[in-house]
């Protein structure tokens, strides 16, 4: 075993994209690991104005021409995205000398590096973050048939499969069949220092942006998509605004939006719900700092990162009580818990946070404290060195090594 | 000379004419003294090796069963032709000398296994998209267009049957001619001319 494994990293969006939680995840996972004493490098999708090389934090970065190929729908392109993304890894892997992991993030990425893995006769390691089935409550189409069978090829190809919760872990095991030891369980992490200058500033003129200083916040962050359920909460709106003066601001693009905006307008809240689209980084997080309460109203939530993030600024969370989520928070600890899919039970939770400062403050503690111990990316680096070094290991009694 | 063909037909999978052109140019090369090398797709269980008249036939299935187009279909195709052909260039401890690929179909692996090993590719053209689809202009056609485009770029060297579609290539990828040669397997010395072609890539220059 080498003292500095190199591992290459796979996923379709790195910062400046970021489309979901892959991409921050990606970004920290490799930092943390780089400065964990190994070499890596992600391979991922171009991105207007970011070069196609560069050294970020000590992690070497190559974005890949994907857009060069129209495509005749998502799926398509994914999959030519793959053939572009493998055969530039093909080469970098050349001029490198060879690397010891190869590590893919999802099933965006299966394809390219199921090909790589048996050119270079390396162990691929896959984390799988979320699952067709889980993303569609079924699969019922050939088209959710093909990603849910491109997943199960993925799982038969990795060596090892990492899931970021107990809950998601089951639900692949379960799904694709797999045998309990091929699996591991690591977290999803938060670094609170990028909350911890937000929190010392002083951010009131930033909030006057969004809300009167009579509004307490209310705030949503997540893909505008059916599994998110930001459609709850605002179903939950008028419960919420007859106990509480507040404002309801939701972050975030996606193909509900226009549902969305029409369901706010007949629910006679409008006035009261701000959609501010997609937010810069730093913008976001100010927000999540100002906000009074956090809503995660997922009907769907594999892991659940937006919750852990509020906790790292410190805003108090409310939760639908489902899959990671139900694992990260500890109801009436570190935050409330709600039933999914419920617009009055999260209308309970919200006002039982902003009518009782003492109980916010209590969860709003608990839960920092809670971030910081069990899910700082160091620590979760920590565990992920220690399969690939297992790996490594298993693979040196093969007749590939 | 070691060397394997990549198609996506090849006998008993019949589709068109490419399956009988390639096993008939395949048999005549191992006839040649060539060692060969067929990797293809086979959608049934008829097993995933066989052996005749001095070809080694290689045959692989879709690891995704499910599909929405032909795109991906391939796509993911692609990547059990590049385990098979990986496994003959570990098992010939890398003494492949080139692989031709016959229609764009196993384009992508050919790439990758050309990046990874440095092993030179031959794109063999029996027809194009434009052709087959009127223009290429809807994201489909375009798509399979690109991946020729890709294997045009890529190939060290480009065989086509004709010097029409000679002149078509080159007019429509953009490609310089002194790359393109015409061989046809069906014409008098066609198999001298292919194996002319392998053996300038290989170095060995064109023998009398």
């Amino acid at each position: 075993m080498k003292p500095s494994p190199r591992i290459m990293m796979f996923t379709w969006e790195f910062p400046p994209r970021i489309i979901g939680g892959i991409s921050p995840h990606v970004y920290n996972l490799s930092k943390e690991l780089a400065e964990n004493g190994a070499e890596v490098y992600v391979i991922t999708c171009d991105f207007p104005g970011a070069p196609a090389h560069e050294k970020v934090d000590d992690v070497e970065v190559f974005r890949v021409d994907s857009y060069k190929n129209p495509a005749p729908d998502f799926a398509s392109w994914v999959y030519l995205m793959n053939m572009n993304m493998q055969k530039e890894a093909a080469s970098i892997i050349r001029d490198l000398g060879g690397v010891d992991i190869l590590h893919a993030h999802d099933w965006l990425v299966a394809a390219a590096t199921i090909g790589l893995k048996h050119v270079f006769r390396k162990p691929l390691i896959a984390t799988i973050h979320s699952t067709e089935v889980g993303r569609r409550g079924g699969i019922y189409s050939d088209y959710e048939r093909m990603i849910h069978e491109t997943e199960a090829w993925l799982t038969y190809e990795a060596w090892r499969l990492i899931c970021c919760s107990n809950y998601m872990l089951i639900h692949v095991r379960e799904f694709f069949n797999l045998p309990a030891d091929k699996m591991v369980m690591i977290p999803n992490g938060v670094n609170t220092g990028e909350y911890d200058m937000y929190l010392k500033e002083n951010l009131r003129e930033f909030r006057n942006k969004f809300a009167s200083s009579e509004e307490k916040i209310v705030l949503f962050v997540g893909r505008l998509v059916y599994e998110k359920g930001a459609q709850v909460l605002i179903r939950a709106a008028p419960k919420i605004l007859e106990k509480v003066n507040a404002r309801i601001i939701i972050v975030g693009n996606g193909y509900m939006k226009e549902q969305l905006l029409a369901l706010a307008e007949s629910m006679g809240v409008a006035h009261k719900v701000t959609f501010t689209g997609f937010l810069d980084e730093e913008s976001l997080k100010k927000l999540q700092v100002c906000a009074d309460v956090a809503v995660v109203p997922s009907l769907y939530e594999p892991f659940g990162i937006v919750a852990l993030e509020a906790m790292a600024a410190k805003s108090p969370v409310v939760v639908s009580d489902t899959g990671g989520l139900s694992e990260i928070v500890e109801h009436d600890v570190t935050g409330v818990k709600i039933r999914p899919n419920d617009p009055e039970s999260l209308a309970w939770g919200v006002t039982r946070i902003l009518l009782d400062n003492g109980y916010a403050d209590w969860i709003r503690e608990n839960a920092y404290r809670k971030v910081k111990e069990a899910y700082n990316w160091s620590r979760i680096a920590q565990q992920t060195k220690e399969i690939y070094i297992k790996v490594l290991e298993e693979y040196s009694r093969t007749f590939w090594a | 000379m070691r060397i394997i063909i990549f198609s996506w037909e090849y006998p008993p999978r019949i589709v068109g004419r490419l399956a009988y052109y390639v096993s008939e140019l395949a048999t005549k090369l191992a006839n040649s003294g060539l060692k060969m090398h067929v990797v293809t797709y086979h959608d049934s269980l008829i097993g995933d090796f066989e052996e005749a008249s001095g070809v080694k036939v290689h045959r692989v299935t879709n690891p995704v069963k499910t599909h929405i187009n032909l795109l991906t279909w391939t796509i993911t195709l692609n990547q059990e032709i590049e385990r098979i052909t990986a496994n003959i260039y570990y098992r010939e401890n890398g003494q492949i000398d080139l692989i031709d690929v016959h229609e764009w179909q196993f384009i992508p692996a050919a790439v990758t296994i050309k990046r990874a090993f440095e092993i030179p590719f031959i794109y063999s053209i029996e027809s194009i998209e434009d052709h087959r689809s009127g223009g290429a202009n809807n994201p489909m056609n375009i798509a399979i267009k690109s991946i020729e485009q890709l294997g045009v770029l890529e190939a060290d060297i480009i065989i086509v049957k004709s010097e029409w579609m000679k002149n078509e290539v080159k007019t429509i990828y953009g490609v310089s001619t002194g790359k393109i040669k015409v061989a046809n397997l069906e014409e008098r010395n066609g198999l001298k001319a292919i194996l002319d072609v392998y053996r300038s890539l290989k170095g060995e220059g064109t023998q009398k």
